[in-house]
């Protein structure tokens, strides 16, 4: 018997809808001995090019569709208002009408919610010449269906008819999923159908890959249609729709046939016939799959792209005075015909334009990643960075053996990213240009909050029981409930709870909305929509629904246009700059020895600075004391999860302090390991170490590199070296030396360009913020590119001597501000004084701090400037009440009305700030009335400014400090530790400025702010938790180890301000850490502390902890034997967050303190 | 009229559809499956893993000369056979 094939399969990628990943698919209809699959998901074909893959790599011949809403009129939408659906079949050859009719679908409906009209179908249904290029199934879901469903066969009738008259290709679809009559409507459906010789099909309307996936996808159901699970909701009320083979599809076919083999036999055939009609070419859509000569889909140039670059590249050598230098030819050369058997040269003049067109919108922009170690780039322009200065290679980036296309990298500002997308947008026009997408998949929070919904849990109990949660995948649920602490104590446990949790565990991974790339740009001809289906995305911009790996498969060439908040932070640090003292500073020009920079660097000073603020760079920094950018560059590298774990920090700091001579494991690598000691820092290295060993050339020496992120990689790669580097005369030893240390390297380490392109901007930073503090600061306010909040960095800018100006409504602008507030005390060379860095400035708290703010209150109330009284602002700038009670309850019209906060708080005949607050709501009545009154004329000023002074209390400063915290989120007139002196001081805690005078060992207490709290991934494989705190006088870092965890883990992440007692750790010359062994809420000890006296703090400081559970959970292990703590953060640098879009700094400024992904979420109010 | 029994019954099942079953003491052989169909079980409202479905047939089957049609019920979780309703 021939094989059965199913035509209407949804993957996962139907978003909340199906429950099977495309090769899950596949590998079953192969186990099945089936020689076709399509993939038919809903509203897209986001699978498709998985699904390709998957059937190309085990022999399968790949169907495509879409299942699409159709909006026929409302006649035609079911009783539950759902409308119905289609199927779509690309035909041989019909690739390019389905992408169009998805990308039409999408730009039809609203977004999120596509549909079709038969018109639009019938449009996309046939070629130029009348030729079918789509099949259109109509099953149960059709129009056509429901009526049969619901026996009205005279309406079937006239709706298959009109199908029929408009698209050539139409055949009905029947399908039994074991559900109350469906035998019977399948059977009434093809009696329909053979009456007017329409074909008829068998599916199975598959949507599960086993049977009892039918509970995740009855969950699905519920999530997606945001009602609880019941029966009435549940699109599939059977477990039958799953991937069923041909024997048991032979047996639906005959009982909907009645037992009529003949008629059974038919309606199997015809299903046969449409899947061999609408076999698809796998190479033809996916060109990668043909790793010779793949067909590339090119940007237009105005001319032959291959003599345009060659003169372009010969410009570029002139101008960057190369053209005498044989190195560069050599390289060129070598590098053009790379280019040229690739067919890339028109990718290099597009991507070269569009850098062009950026710059000349005068953002800055500039080359990042692999991309700078090619020479044509920098000839062209594209980057700034000379490869042959850093001895960066052009095969990290492209190279002849690589499979794959390159891909080239920019960074610009941040807040200005969309406008580069806009810019080539309208450059190269829609039809030629697309985003890249991204789909966001289930982790432990979405899905308990999707199925805690679907359970019918209230919605602030869901919200409490997701936020608890570590950023963990989905399927770590339980496992993270019984290991960490702070979760094992907390409730959660609870039996009620289980059913909501295994759920969850089952959504894990599951996609669950499409988004935009933080950067992927498709930059091609004016064939791009025939290639990917394009929809719009929240911004409008269109994006094809194809992720970054689809698009490189389908041979789409994109540009990563990538916003760096930093690069906004010093646009506008250099404009504060400009505006207050008058100096133009081109920042690219800056020489880059300055000492005291490095000495800023060298004492960690580096809050705020790019790259080297978090505190284990802090730690590293200082112990690396870095002099000139080439340590920088290693700093960088230097700090990954890779170097940090296979230890490679420890050998390098030894030789370059001389503790230690470096080691070269074979004379002829010295050359290659010189910069850093004979440590394998970089990607550049390993290749070089390889080619050294093997003489088998760059590109090769690439291929193997990237084969050792793998276990087996690594075995291959060790089959292939070894051997060979003895062939070419090596010793033994120096063979297994050298392969040591490639072994030990791993995947892990850092591409060189990439750090020398990183190193740039954290030592433009640093630079900043030693020569103009108060402008940097002002930057770093302004776009938050770094991890801290800002009231971190408001306090290191205070440490720095910069006054912080309160909120002034005649003062404050739209962002932070810079004003001078003194004289600037003369600069001593060679001494740092941080203190003094930006004496003589002053930052103002902006507008746009304060919550809940709008931007055109903002726009209204920087126009309005100045005002005469509060009355005046009111009438002017019309902000709301709530916003104008709060700019009050900060201060902002301490200045116009002459407040003070503080004591004495009986002032009579003096106005107080609550005074003015009890004033915005009689002035909000009377301009209610005046409205209501429908009467044009103004209330005259008087009455409404008419407020008796001195008759409410003024605010305290500890009221003023929490109405700050609140409000602007950071504490602006004073640090919120000067509160707590007094307790502080009455139970000996010391202060992080006098750490450095405590011996080593010694155990002390400290505490502070919580600033931040992390869980990198460390060698030990424990789940560590590095917590900073700040207590007015500079940061504390400490580390709880797991063995502490059980009794410190849920205060540690639990509340914002703490006292901890620790053992001081020396780590370097002026780095120190603490090992904590036990801490407390200052608050509750505080509490504790004014309800029953100083004895009672002590007596609680001086409990044993009870002994509690560590932290569960079994390590990852990597081949190369080190381990990492399933709870850690996955590696990802401190820059992970550069992705993030500029919105509104609104809603962040909330934020207190950093949590990094591998931290649990607030457990208490605070 | 159908009649509602919901009694325990013994099935005797043949290429996956039921060929003979004995209630209240008497032989019923099965002439022929007039339908089929499956119910999903509301699994959100038990705390078992897997509470199955229930299976439903509704067959014309004669014990001696008497001829009726009967609806049977498999409960895959339970493992049991029930009669629920009969037309005789």
């Amino acid at each position: 018997m021939a094989s059965f094939t199913h035509l209407h399969t949804a993957s996962a990628f139907s978003l909340r809808y199906g429950t099977a990943f495309p090769e899950a698919l596949v590998r079953r209809a192969a186990e099945h001995g089936m020689d076709a699959l399509a993939l038919t998901d809903r509203d897209g074909l986001y699978g498709a090019v998985k699904h390709i893959r998957a059937c190309h790599g085990t022999g399968l011949t790949p169907v495509v569709g879409v299942d699409l809403a159709l909006d026929g009129g409302p006649a035609s939408r079911g009783r539950r208002g759902d409308p119905p659906r289609i199927v779509v079949l690309a035909r041989s050859g019909g690739w390019g009408a389905l992408c169009r009719l998805v990308t039409a679908a999408h730009h039809a409906g609203e977004r999120g919610e596509p549909y079709v009209t038969p018109g639009m179908v019938a449009e996309h249904a046939t070629g130029p010449d009348g030729e079918p290029l789509l099949v259109v199934m109509l099953g149960p879901r059709s129009g056509v269906g429901r009526a049969v469903a619901e026996r009205r066969d005279d309406q079937a009738r006239s709706l298959l008819a009109a199908w029929r008259s408009v698209v050539p290709d139409l055949v009905v679809e029947v399908a039994d999923l074991y559900g109350y009559r469906d035998a019977n409507i399948a059977a009434r459906m093809a009696g329909l159908a053979d009456s007017m010789g329409v074909p008829v099909v068998l599916t199975n309307a598959v949507r599960y890959l086993d049977a009892a996936d039918h509970q995740v996808g009855d969950v699905l159901d519920a999530a997606r249609k945001l009602v609880p699970l019941d029966g009435r909701h549940l699109d599939h009320p059977t477990a039958h729709a799953y991937l069923k083979d041909g024997a048991e599809m032979a047996r639906i076919a005959a009982r909907i046939c009645g037992g009529d083999p003949g008629r059974a036999e038919r309606l199997l055939a015809e299903t046969r016939r449409v899947a061999e009609r609408c076999a698809l070419d796998p190479v033809g859509i996916v060109p990668l799959l043909d790793p010779v000569d793949p067909r590339l889909h090119l940007p237009e140039t105005d001319a032959d792209p291959v003599p345009l670059l060659r003169r372009r590249c010969e410009d570029g050598l002139g101008r960057r005075g190369l053209d005498r230098s044989r190195d560069a030819r050599d390289r060129l050369a070598a590098e053009l015909a790379v280019i040229e058997r690739k067919r890339l040269s028109g990718y290099f003049v597009a991507v070269s334009g569009i850098t062009d067109m950026i710059r000349s919108l005068g953002i800055r922009c500039a080359i990042r990643g692999s991309g700078a170690g090619c020479l044509v780039n920098y000839l062209i322009g594209i980057g700034e960075v000379n490869p042959l200065d850093h001895g960066l290679l052009m095969e990290r980036f492209l190279s002849e053996g690589r499979r794959g296309l390159p891909d080239i990298d920019i960074d610009v500002e941040s807040a200005r990213r969309l406008d580069c997308y806009r810019a080539i947008l309208d450059r190269y026009g829609e039809a030629r240009v697309a985003c890249v997408s991204m789909m966001e998949t289930y982790r432990a929070r979405s899905a308990i909050r999707d199925v805690g919904s679907a359970m019918g849990l209230p919605p602030h109990e869901i919200d409490v029981i997701a936020k608890a949660f570590p950023q963990v995948r989905a399927k770590q649920i339980r496992a993270a409930l019984s290991d960490l602490p702070e979760l094992r104590d907390s409730g959660l446990n609870d039996r009620s709870l289980q059913a909501v949790f295994r759920l969850a565990e089952r959504l894990d991974g599951l996609p669950r909305h499409i988004a935009l790339h933080p950067c992927g740009v498709l930059v091609g001809n004016s064939s791009l929509r025939e290639r990917t289906p394009v929809e719009r995305s929240l911004l409008d911009f269109p994006m094809s629904q194809f992720d970054k790996d689809d698009v490189e498969e389908a041979g789409l060439l994109k540009l990563d246009v990538l916003g760096v908040r930093m690069q906004s932070a010093l646009a506008y640090s250099l404009q504060e700059i400009e505006r207050v003292d008058g100096r133009r500073i081109d920042l690219d020009a800056v020489p880059h020895d300055d000492a005291g920079t490095y000495d800023l660097i060298r004492v960690s000073r580096t809050l705020g600075c790019f790259q080297i603020e978090s505190p284990g760079q802090r730690e590293l920094v200082a112990k690396l004391e870095p002099r000139t950018m080439h340590d920088l560059i290693v700093d960088i590298s230097l700090f990954r999860p890779g170097p940090v774990n296979s230890d490679m920090v420890t050998p390098y700091l030894e030789t370059r302090h001389g503790f230690r001579e470096p080691q070269y494991p074979h004379e002829s690598l010295r050359e290659a390991l010189r910069e850093t000691n004979g440590v394998v820092v970089f990607h550049e290295q390993v290749l070089k170490v390889i080619d050294v060993m093997t003489e088998c050339g760059l590109s090769e020496a690439e291929r193997a590199r990237r084969g050792l992120g793998t276990p087996e990689g690594r075995e291959a790669v060790r089959a292939w070296f070894v051997p060979l580097a003895r062939e070419k005369g090596f010793p033994e030893a120096t063979v297994e030396r050298a392969w040591h240390v490639l072994d030990a390297f791993g995947g892990f380490g850092f591409c060189k360009a990439h750090a020398a392109a990183f190193a740039l901007p954290t030592y433009q930073s640093a630079w900043l913020k030693r020569h103009h503090s108060a402008a940097f600061f002002a930057g770093v306010l302004t776009h938050e590119p770094g991890m801290y909040p800002n009231r971190v960095i408001l306090d290191e800018a205070r440490q720095c001597g910069v006054e912080i100006l309160p909120l002034d409504v005649n003062r404050s602008g739209e962002s932070w501000l810079v004003e001078r507030t003194g004289p600037v005390p003369p600069r001593r060379p060679g001494e740092l004084r941080v203190d003094e860095l930006g004496r003589g400035y002053g930052l103002r708290v902006p507008f746009s701090a304060v919550k809940g703010i709008s931007d055109a209150e903002v726009a209204r109330m920087v126009a309005g400037r100045p005002y005469t009284s509060l009355a005046d602002f009111w009438e002017r700038a019309r902000p709301s009440r709530p916003v104008a009670e709060r700019i009050v309850e900060v201060g902002g019209f301490d200045a116009l009305h002459g407040l003070r906060p503080g004591e004495p708080r009986w002032r009579p005949g003096e106005l107080t700030r609550r005074d003015l607050v009890a004033q915005v709501g009689a002035l909000e009545r009377a301009s209610a009335t005046g409205v209501t009154a429908g009467s044009a004329v103004q209330l005259p000023m008087e009455f409404t400014d008419r407020v008796t002074p001195g008759e409410l209390p003024e605010m305290t400063e500890a009221e003023a400090v929490e109405a700050e915290l609140a409000i602007l989120g950071m504490d602006v007139s004073r640090h919120v530790m000067a509160f707590h002196g007094d307790l502080l001081d009455a139970i000996g805690v010391t202060r992080a400025r006098d750490l450095l005078t405590c011996r080593n060992g010694a155990e002390i207490l400290v505490a502070g702010v919580k600033v931040a709290t992390q869980t990198p991934a460390v060698r030990s494989g424990q789940r560590v938790i590095f917590a900073t705190l700040d207590d007015s006088t500079g940061p504390v870092d400490l580390t709880f180890f797991e063995s502490v965890q059980g009794h410190t883990a849920a205060t540690v992440f639990g509340s914002w301000m703490l006292v901890a007692r620790g053992v001081v750790r020396r780590t370097g010359g002026r780095a120190v850490s603490l090992r904590a062994l036990h801490c407390w809420n200052l608050v509750d000890l505080d509490w504790l502390w004014r309800t029953q006296g100083i004895d009672a703090v002590r007596a609680v400081l001086s409990e044993t902890p009870a002994p509690g559970g560590g932290v569960g959970g079994r390590p990852v292990e990597y081949g190369n034997g080190f381990r990492v703590s399933p709870y850690s953060d996955n590696g990802a640098p401190p820059a992970a967050g550069e992705g993030r879009f500029l919105g509104r700094p609104g809603e962040p400024q909330r934020r207190l303190w950093h949590a990094s992904s591998g931290s649990s979420g607030p457990t208490s109010g605070r | 009229m159908s009649r509602l029994y919901g009694e325990p019954i013994e099935v005797w099942v043949r290429d996956g559809q039921p060929a003979q079953f004995v209630w209240r003491d008497r032989l019923y052989a099965v002439r022929e499956v007039q339908d089929h169909w499956v119910v999903a079980r509301e699994w959100w409202k038990t705390s078992d893993a897997d509470p199955g479905e229930r299976r439903f047939w509704r067959v014309e089957a004669a014990s001696g000369r008497q001829v009726g049609t009967y609806e049977l019920r498999f409960d895959t979780a339970g493992d049991g056979w029930l009669l629920l309703r009969a037309w005789d």
